[in-house]
């Protein structure tokens, strides 16, 4: 059988760092090909090449055996090859079917038959099984609805080969098992499918075999049988990983006690409706729940970051029992946050990593005295945190924006953890970071927890929860179920929850 | 790569070359002699001290359109806050005759402060009702001269009103001669001074590294926990108040009273000021100089080569449009902070 695509020693450098580096692979007609490997194994520059976003410097692209260069995304459309990118290109005030036009090559034309393409996009639509609200603004959507305007605009072609970059990372759990159905039920069409993801389970679920990737080289392949999971791990890493922590904590004293708290959102609906619970010293409690459910907002009301309209959030910590809600009170009285949105709260991107470290730090002592800033204590700590916590960065002077994301994040819980810290308040800390990273946060979080500190777990990933968390509780419409053990209820509950306020 | 940036920055550069070309053409003169003339007055005997005194206020309004801007905000109430000064300076004025110095400081502090109220209002009415700073500053400069037209004619007049004129301020409160013979003034100092405490406030202290945190990423401000609102019209309020005391220097070190339409265009080449120094205070005096040499060479041309003054408003349009297009062409700032 003639492979669909074939890469032949692609290579592509960025100044002195070789991207990719002499990359071959192929796949054949109706075959799902998993490429993984950590943040900066040169995935996205094989997608980008493979995509025609960009040129290789050397090697070339087969396509059914014959060789194509690609200039511009619309050579590959061309080819045959859609994208489905990780971070959606949808423009938020405009339509469903505005956004699906604004992909479409008609447009050059200045005219458009609106009707004619609104029957094309309901036939893939339908196809695919989706129940799109074509005159709905995107805004109005969840993270799902909005992939799938972008499932629709790639398939709109009738691609052979469609590729995902990390389609799972934002969607819960009912929506990842409905994208899965739909790439094996494409599958059976035919039609071949690149997936790049982190979660090796998204891998073993739905990838006929994988392609491992490191330092911008293909470094191995598996035909992913359920036993060898410890060998692919090891060539994704490249090495072991850290075993997991396993310490648990012992259940102290209430340490955050939430009672019929409300909050809005900033549009005035009810994000958290009447909540209440306590969180111990020395538990995780997970908080799960589908995205746009008022779990941000709980979130960033107990971090000070958001008012609270009624009820109350009693925080007991050292001598005090209660603290003045503000971000940066709660921050010196020992409550650490790591935002689930990394570069709107966590970091300036455009800054140094130094000035990032004065971001939570305006009060402590030696890093500011009478309103001045210490840049050279600063740099000096930043610089210990860095090593400490392997960032991987040029140094305090590196600009946050050049860090990976893993990094990023590992900068961000460097800052935020440490001595004095007893509750933490945790946004996703692993979403789209690499097996590695991940596995380093998560044993940071269980040894927090083993020194007797209160954790407050949102996270999307299901089995993150089950393997952290003491406790569970679920967010929906705004309403709180929980927490209860996790030994004590199932993913089936968990899920049902989510679903049904 | 850099060829490109090159290519670009030529294509940006000759844009900004060829659009006062073409009107000075239009006005049928010479390039040629314009140019010289230009230089010839900028850096000869006289025009040299003129450039500065133009620099003076320029940069006072710069660095307070800059300190705003890094915030996120964006000020261009210049013309109202440099009237407010004026207004509120010369009000107070008579209270500080035979003080001395201390006279001096006082008159100063309110042109400051008669800024800052503006611009602090600005900033309370963006926090409290949402209202955009673009459109309530613009609206604050009408306001402005309304008010201060009918205060130069009414209220403030000279008692001997020949023309729409406020009445003098004591002599405590004007600002010496620095260069006998010219009308450079110790504003200068003023102004400098301002510069240097700027740059250390913007790069060194808390208040100036919150303000760039508003500017770069407002969430992040949110989750250090600063008071955004207070921090907003804050910034605000001593931007306006730069302004303001733009406005008292102008008085004190040139004409000793609020004189009509004085101060004319100087909140938008504030603008562009702070736009060519790249919202970098210690830059700002050099920018300012540059508009120093429009301002007071546009006079000469006018004099000379009876070209009209508004081309020096196409020169400053044209230079806001080319330094807009800058990062086009430039690589992305390395460090912002």
């Amino acid at each position: 059988m003639i492979p669909f695509l074939e890469a032949r020693g692609l290579t592509k450098a960025y100044g002195q760092l070789r991207a990719n580096d002499d990359v071959s692979f192929s796949i054949l007609p109706g075959e799902i090909v998993g490429i993984v490997g950590e943040n900066g194994a040169g995935k996205s520059t094989l997608v980008k090449m493979l995509g025609g976003a960009i040129e290789p410097d050397s090697g070339s692209i087969y396509i059914s055996g014959e060789r194509v260069t690609m200039r511009s995304p619309a050579d590959a459309t061309k080819a045959g090859i859609s994208l489905v990118h990780q971070h959606f290109k949808l423009i938020d005030s405009l339509t469903v079917e505005e956004n699906l036009v604004l992909g479409r090559p008609e447009l050059r034309h200045g005219v458009l038959n609106f009707k004619a393409l609104r029957s094309g996009f309901e036939g893939v639509g339908k196809d695919l099984g989706t129940s799109l609200q074509y005159d709905a603004r995107v805004s109005t959507l969840s993270v799902g609805g909005r992939q799938q305007i972008e499932l629709v605009r790639a398939l709109f072609h009738e691609p052979r080969l469609l590729i995902l970059d990390e389609p799972t990372a934002v969607l819960p759990p009912t929506e990842r098992e409905r994208l899965l159905c739909l790439i094996r039920r494409l599958k059976e069409r035919g039609m071949a499918a690149i997936l790049i993801s982190h979660k090796l389970d998204d891998l073993y679920d739905c990838c006929d075999r994988a392609v491992v990737m490191r330092a911008g080289r293909v470094v191995g392949s598996s035909d992913l049988r359920s036993d060898d999971r410890g060998q692919l791990v090891r060539l994704i890493v490249g090495e072991e990983l850290p075993p997991p922590e396993v310490r648990r904590g012992t259940r102290g004293a209430p340490l955050v006690s939430v009672r019929e708290l409300v909050v809005r959102r900033d549009n005035g609906t009810v994000a958290v409706d009447r909540g209440s619970f306590d969180l111990h010293a020395g538990e995780i409690i997970g908080l799960c729940g589908v995205e746009g459910n008022g779990q941000t907002e709980l979130m960033h009301a107990l971090a000070g970051m958001r008012a609270i309209e009624a009820g109350e959030i009693v925080y007991a910590l050292g001598k005090q029992t209660a603290v003045k809600c503000d971000a940066a009170s709660l921050r010196q009285a020992g409550v650490a946050h790591i935002p689930e949105d990394r570069l709107h709260h966590a970091v300036v991107p455009s800054f140094t990593l130094t000035m990032n470290w004065f971001l939570r730090k305006l009060s402590e002592r030696g890093l500011v005295s009478f309103g001045f800033l210490q840049r050279l204590s600063a740099a000096k700590a930043t610089h210990e945190a860095i090593a400490i916590n392997d960032v991987r960065a040029s140094g305090p002077r590196a600009r946050m924006s050049d860090l990976s994301g893993g990094n990023q994040q590992k900068f961000v819980i460097g800052r935020e953890l440490g001595e004095g810290v007893s509750v933490i308040l945790a946004g996703h800390p692993t979403r789209g970071l690499d097996i590695r990273t991940v596995a380093v946060i998560r044993n940071r979080l269980v040894a927090e927890r083993a020194r007797g500190v209160a954790i407050l777990l949102l996270s999307a990933d299901l089995s993150e929860v089950w393997d952290l968390a003491d406790r569970v509780m679920v967010m929906a419409r705004g309403k709180l179920r929980g927490p209860v053990p996790v030994g004590e209820t199932s993913l089936a509950e968990i899920g049902h929850w989510m679903t049904t306020p | 790569m850099i060829t490109t940036r090159l290519i670009r920055l030529g294509l940006i550069v000759g844009f900004a070359a060829l659009v006062p070309a073409v009107f000075v053409l239009l006005a049928g003169q010479s390039l040629w002699r314009v140019l010289t003339t230009l230089v010839l007055y900028a850096f000869g005997p006289q025009g040299w001290s003129e450039v500065l005194v133009h620099a003076i206020p320029l940069t006072l309004i710069g660095l307070g359109v800059a300190f705003a801007l890094r915030a996120g905000l964006f000020n261009i109430g210049g013309d109202g806050q440099f009237i407010a000064g004026t207004v509120v300076s010369v009000f107070f004025a008579p209270y500080f005759g035979g003080l001395g110095l201390v006279g001096l400081l006082a008159f100063l502090t309110c042109g400051f402060i008669g800024g800052a109220a503006l611009g602090a209002l600005v900033g309370y009415l963006r926090e409290r009702f949402n209202a955009s700073e673009i459109i309530v500053t613009i609206m604050f400069n009408y306001v402005a001269v309304q008010m201060v037209s009918y205060l130069i004619r009414g209220p403030m007049a000279d008692p001997m009103p020949f023309w729409p004129r406020s009445y003098m301020i004591p002599p405590d409160c004007i600002l010496p001669v620095l260069v006998p013979g010219t009308r450079l003034h110790a504003g200068l100092i003023v102004a400098l001074a301002m510069v240097i405490v700027f740059a250390i406030i913007q790069h060194r202290t808390v208040f100036g590294f919150q303000s760039l945190v508003l500017g770069a990423n407002p969430g992040a401000a949110i989750y250090a926990g600063f008071r955004v609102k207070a921090l907003t019209v804050l910034v605000m309020a001593v931007s306006g108040g730069l302004g303001g005391l733009a406005g008292a220097v102008e008085v004190g070190g040139l004409y000793q009273r609020i004189v009509d339409n004085m101060g004319e265009g100087f909140g938008l080449a504030g603008i562009a000021v702070a736009l060519i120094a790249r919202l970098e205070p210690i830059a700002i005096p050099f920018a300012a100089c540059l508009f120093g040499i429009f301002f007071a060479g546009g006079g000469a041309l006018q004099r000379e080569l009876a070209l009209p003054f508004p081309l020096v408003w196409i020169v400053e349009a044209t230079v806001i449009f080319a330094v807009a297009a800058l990062h086009w062409a430039l690589p992305d700032r390395k460090v912002a902070a």
